[in-house]
């Protein structure tokens, strides 16, 4: 399952195995962290610096925090 | 094969909060180190990357796919940023860094970065190193061309004359070595990632 993972970061895997594999990162931790670190190493190799300390996961809260919803009417490049 | 990115913005469309989040994961330090290319202070970027984060979550359906997902982000990044600058002139953003030491998404900027998060970072891009300089060459060759050079899969298996398949394994495996060696290192973070 883990290749899939390193697939579905690449871009190479088709609509039905992006949903299968969505489905299994929604449901196991380690496989959502093998795709974190999977980015991180890419970001590494990019010479992008790569702290690990909960970005993305500030970002998470604060859509639920302030209740974010995709909008019809709203484009962000207005 | 179809672009996951397409598929992953189509279900985070559709309110499909994991597949966006797959994306926030995928592209949030690309995003913090092109804002930090405007904003000098690391908690800032943050802030302003939080920001292009909400917007590009509010404004998927304005998202056509005419450019790719990642053109789409930096476009609204820049925006953000300016936006950001427009507010906060940077002389009042310098002077409120001082010299607290570089930018750690672009160095060389000042800003105020700890010395714990510029450590872990450059402990991860050492670790990462480290495990290339040991892997098996055709494996680096893979992983590098397609993460630094942005190959194609199908570039790269045409390059070593290889099937399409192999590369997709040479990548993983490459990775997976490598997130071995990271592992221990990023364990105490890890109720910290998604």
């Amino acid at each position: 399952m883990s290749q899939k993972v390193s697939l579905l970061l690449d871009s190479q895997l088709n609509a039905e195995d992006v949903a299968r594999v969505l489905q299994d990162l929604g449901a196991d931790d380690a496989l959502r962290d093998r795709f974190t670190i999977y980015a991180l190493v890419g970001d590494a190799m990019r010479g992008v610096n790569v702290p690990d300390d909960g970005f993305s996961t500030r970002i998470f809260a604060r859509l639920r925090r302030e209740g974010v919803k995709v909008e019809g009417g709203y484009d962000p490049l207005a | 094969m179809m672009q996951t990115d397409s598929e992953l913005v189509r279900l985070a469309q559709s309110g499909d909060h994991l597949a966006f989040e797959a994306l926030v994961v995928k592209y949030q330090r690309r995003i913090a180190r092109h804002v930090a290319r405007y904003v000098p202070i690391a908690s800032d970027v943050e802030d302003v990357v939080q920001e292009v984060f909400i917007r590009a979550f509010r404004g998927l359906h304005s998202f056509r796919g005419d450019s790719a997902f990642y053109t789409w982000l930096y476009r609204i990044a820049t925006n953000a940023a300016l936006t950001f600058l427009r507010r906060a002139p940077l002389e009042e953003q310098l002077d409120d860094s001082e010299d607290e030491g570089s930018n750690l998404f672009e160095p060389g900027i000042s800003d105020g970065e700890t010395p714990e998060r510029t450590l872990m970072a450059s402990q991860i891009a050492d670790a990462v190193r480290q495990g290339l300089a040991r892997m098996q060459p055709e494996l680096v060759d893979a992983l590098t061309l397609f993460e630094v050079e942005g190959k194609s899969y199908s570039d790269i298996a045409q390059m070593f004359d290889v099937p399409v398949g192999t590369v997709r394994s040479r990548i993983f495996r490459a990775r997976e070595a490598l997130a071995k060696r990271l592992e221990p290192m990023l364990a105490p973070q890890r109720d910290r990632r998604w």
